[in-house]
């Protein structure tokens, strides 16, 4: 990092990330490893200049979520003004672990949680409370026991470089919440009020997430039905809660970070008229024995096929891109449209629209199928497959075992590989080192 | 530029305050601890504060723009170490103080070490307690950023770092959240005295010490709970020797137990008691706000001070648990001893005397007691660590030299 400052006001704009943690490093007489791990990151990222990533986002490329239209019975509604808090007392905090190895996925949660009943008898949504992590109590006939009248959401918080905690772009999650909860006969809810008691809650449980700029901190909100009714009706009492667990990496992967995925078409995930496009529990009961199998072949992930053209659906919990070149000879980023069958991701939908934006190769929303994948491969045409999603932002696919045979998929092998550069531009916004409206800082 | 500094850290505020001199004089960091309190606060102000010197006019009025925060906005947290290493922890504290933003959230870190030896930031360890009668016991000796006395720390005694900015630091809300803790939970009565002691019937259970630096500030104090009285004496007795030195000497305080005052203290209802404390008074008027204001702030947290959640703590870590910091750190002084030659029926006394710099043997002479001079010896151990074992060295091969020797030598160098 030289010491003349851009005269450019566009530069400095630009690169403010950099010239701030350089400012950062110098008053930080903490580690100098950590100021050689900048210098290092910052070759490589003039290196990567082709794509820029602006700070705004053009609107015609993607698409804010719809408002919701709550039912006319629905009561009231919660505030997150109305917030109630119990703090967790020392003797029931929970110690932190040493490193990423114990940590897994899911294993381990923080010290408190944010629960808020909807009652119809008590004119509706209930005040909001913040407690200390501690076990639900139900009625053993309490709906979500026995009809999976349940939906959740997966959403990450990030320490960014500047030390603030930021979210990705919650009001889609919010929206893809209510619509599922439409789906499910549960009661529907102000998004924005929801997001401001979750910014509560993480500003408590903050120091979960470690200080580094490579952590996060996963959000789980669930919303189930706790009518101790036996009558498949809607429910009339629910629950919605949210808690938050400290992610190391979310499964073991291969070689050098790429997956290999089992393709059996006889297991079917999703079909049309049904709710695979909606993050219910029911849809992922059914796939935890299939999981099995895969790691029975020595295989991490099972990829979903649908129909008589085995088209290709979602890979594991996440959506699917393939990177070709097209009959033009252009490359182009494909991806199954939102039909029904398909879960509608939010990196999906940050991936698209980015890509719109860059402009550099076509984006399409179409099809895939299992035939089409195996003539593209054997005409040298494939050259990346990978899965999206916020666990891990991509994930390359290296191998997919698929009516007893082995195809392996040159992704790994691409020189500049456009799954590469979008998890750089994707974490880039999480982490804060670009400024942009999809980071959203609550603290 | 300065927009987008402003935006960020208030640590970025570092960046326009330097080059400015810091006006006010020396930060008293007076430091009393519980076995002793420091004789003087002028020892070596400067060290304390961590910046920089050149002039440039613009100072005044940049630290008057910096906007301050209303009381509604400050957030508390307690932080408790998961980790019983004084090492650690005082990496720990050294890495709160230098990379933590305290401008709307405070911070009280609570901590309690596995049995060791703490000496202040210019104290002379040898002076202070036996350093090798330590090791042989397990009992680590470790030196602290702050000034002021040496202290024993054990499982029985709680220590409350309050981190705050430099702006609101303030010694004696800290130290009176501890008192009204002790009150509303055990109805003890504790007094401050005017060396900001906390003292029970006049004998001592807390010793403060602080460091004022600029963005961030702390004051820490320790807390007698349920300690070893009897390993605090035993450990805080000096080697047996004569010690000419400036550093800032302990001076020895009568300490007491809280336990001793109620059978019912612990260490973990302490640390309750003082958390809870802190958390429902207000940011900067001690006004108890009741259960109203805890619910508004961030709670209690347990902190494991490792690399994975703070980067660049192990290279703080091993900083203070280096020799060069724990003992050679130690300002010059002198060690006398008197010993005594025998050859045929003569004895002869002499003063052996060393001058030790950064805990290093640098001069090695010895002296008659009637005279002034001071013959130079010369010996391989010049230039080692001083310790028991080389000292012990020098005075065997001396007692090996013949009196006539000495006085030949003597006489010679007149």
């Amino acid at each position: 990092m030289t010491t003349k400052m851009a005269i450019n006001a566009k530069d400095i704009f630009r690169n403010q990330h950099r010239l701030i943690r350089f400012i950062e490093q110098s008053i930080r007489l903490c580690s100098n490893q950590s100021l050689k791990a900048a210098q290092k990151q910052q070759q490589q990222q003039k290196s990567n200049a082709d794509f820029e990533i602006t700070t705004s986002i053009n609107t015609q490329y993607t698409n804010a979520p719809e408002p919701i239209k709550h039912d006319k019975d629905l009561g009231d509604l919660f505030k997150a003004s109305q917030l109630q808090v119990r703090l967790a007392s020392p003797q029931q905090l929970q110690p932190k672990p040493d490193n990423d190895e114990e940590l897994g996925f899911g294993k381990l949660f923080t010290d408190h949680m944010l629960k808020i009943y909807y009652h119809k008898s008590l004119g509706g949504w209930q005040k909001p409370e913040i407690t200390p992590l501690e076990n639900l109590v139900m009625h053993p006939a309490a709906k979500v026991l026995h009809y999976a009248v349940e939906l959740f959401e997966g959403m990450k918080a990030y320490r960014g470089v500047d030390g603030k905690i930021r979210i990705f772009r919650p009001d889609m999650n919010m929206s893809r919440m209510n619509l599922a909860a439409q789906r499910s006969g549960l009661p529907t809810f102000e998004g924005k009020e929801f997001i401001k008691c979750l910014s509560r809650l993480l500003t408590i449980d903050s120091e979960w997430v470690p200080h580094t700029d490579t952590a996060s901190l996963y959000i789980r909100p669930t919303l189930i039905g706790i009518d101790p009714t036996l009558g498949v009706a809607s429910s009339d009492s629910a629950l919605l809660y949210s808690i938050l667990s400290p992610v190391g990496s979310y499964f073991k992967t291969g070689s050098n970070g790429a997956v290999s995925l089992l393709a059996d078409p006889s297991y079917v995930r999703a079909w049309p008229g049904g709710v695979g496009n909606r993050k219910m529990g029911s849809n992922y009961a059914p796939t935890i024995n299939v999981q099995k199998e895969a790691a029975a072949k020595g295989l991490q992930q099972v990829l979903w096929l649908y129909g008589e053209d085995h088209q290709l659906t979602e890979v594991g919990t996440m959506n699917i891109f393939m990177f070709y070149v097209n009959d033009q000879g252009e490359q182009e980023l494909i991806t199954p449209p939102l039909n029904g069958l398909i879960l509608p991701g939010i990196t999906r939908d940050s991936i698209l629209a980015m890509s719109r934006q860059w402009g550099k190769f076509k984006v399409r929303e179409d099809l895939i199928t299992m035939p089409m994948v195996c003539d593209l491969l054997n005409q040298g045409r494939l050259l990346e497959l990978f899965g999206a999603g916020t666990a891990c932002v991509v994930s390359p696919i290296n191998r997919i075992n698929y009516l007893g045979q082995d195809l392996y998929i040159p992704t790994m092998e691409q020189e500049k590989p456009v799954h590469e550069l979008i998890r750089e531009t994707l974490t880039d916004i999480q982490y804060g080192k670009v400024d942009h409206p999809w980071g959203v800082v609550i603290d | 530029m300065s927009f987008l500094l402003r935006r960020n850290s208030s640590q970025l505020r570092l960046l326009m305050a330097a080059g400015n001199k810091i006006t006010r004089p020396a930060l008293s960091t007076t430091a009393s601890s519980c076995y002793s309190s420091s004789s003087s606060s002028s020892s070596s102000p400067s060290s304390d504060n961590n910046n920089v010197n050149a002039v440039s006019p613009g100072a005044s009025r940049q630290r008057k723009s910096t906007p301050s925060v209303p009381d509604a906005d400050i957030k508390k947290s307690v932080f408790i170490s998961q980790s019983h290493d004084i090492f650690t922890n005082l990496a720990l504290e050294d890495w709160l103080y230098k990379n933590f933003d305290f401008s709307h959230h405070h911070v009280l870190l609570l901590w309690a070490n596995d049995p060791c030896v703490v000496i202040g930031r210019h104290q002379n360890p040898f002076t202070e307690a036996n350093v090798s009668k330590l090791m042989e016991r397990g009992i680590t000796l470790a030196r602290r950023n702050s000034g002021g006395g040496a202290v024993y720390h054990d499982r029985g005694n709680l220590n409350c770092t309050f981190f705050t900015p430099r702006e609101r630091y303030d010694r004696k809300y800290n130290l009176n959240i501890v008192t009204r803790a002790l009150f509303r939970e055990w109805a003890i009565k504790a007094e401050i005295n005017e060396r900001d002691d906390i003292v029970i019937l006049n004998k001592k259970i807390s010793g403060t010490a602080a460091k004022l630096g600029h963005p961030n500030s702390y004051h820490h104090c320790t807390l007698l709970a349920t300690a070893n009285k009897l390993h605090l004496g035993e450990s805080l007795i000096k080697e047996p020797a004569n010690y000419i030195s400036r550093a800032t000497a302990s001076v020895p305080s009568s300490i007491r137990n809280l336990v001793d005052v109620n059978r019912n203290v612990t260490v973990a209802q302490l640390l309750s008691a003082v958390g809870y404390e802190y958390l429902r008074t207000t940011a900067t008027a001690l006004e108890d706000g009741g259960s109203v204001q805890t619910m508004q702030q961030r709670g209690f947290q347990l902190i494991n001070p490792t690399e994975k959640w703070f980067p660049g703590i192990e290279e703080l870590r091993a900083n203070y648990s280096s020799w060069d910091w724990v003992i050679g750190k130690t300002p010059k002084f002198t060690v006398e001893k008197d010993l005594e030659l025998k050859e045929d029926q003569h004895g002869m006394k002499i003063k052996l005397s060393v001058d030790v710099e950064a805990g290093l043997m640098k001069d090695i002479c010895i002296q008659l007691p009637q005279s002034e001079q001071r013959v130079p010896v010369v010996t391989p151990l010049q230039g080692k660590a001083y310790n028991e074992q080389n000292l012990n060295g020098i005075v065997a091969a001396l007692k090996l030299v013949s009196t006539s020797n000495v006085k030949q030598a003597m006489n010679g160098s007149v």
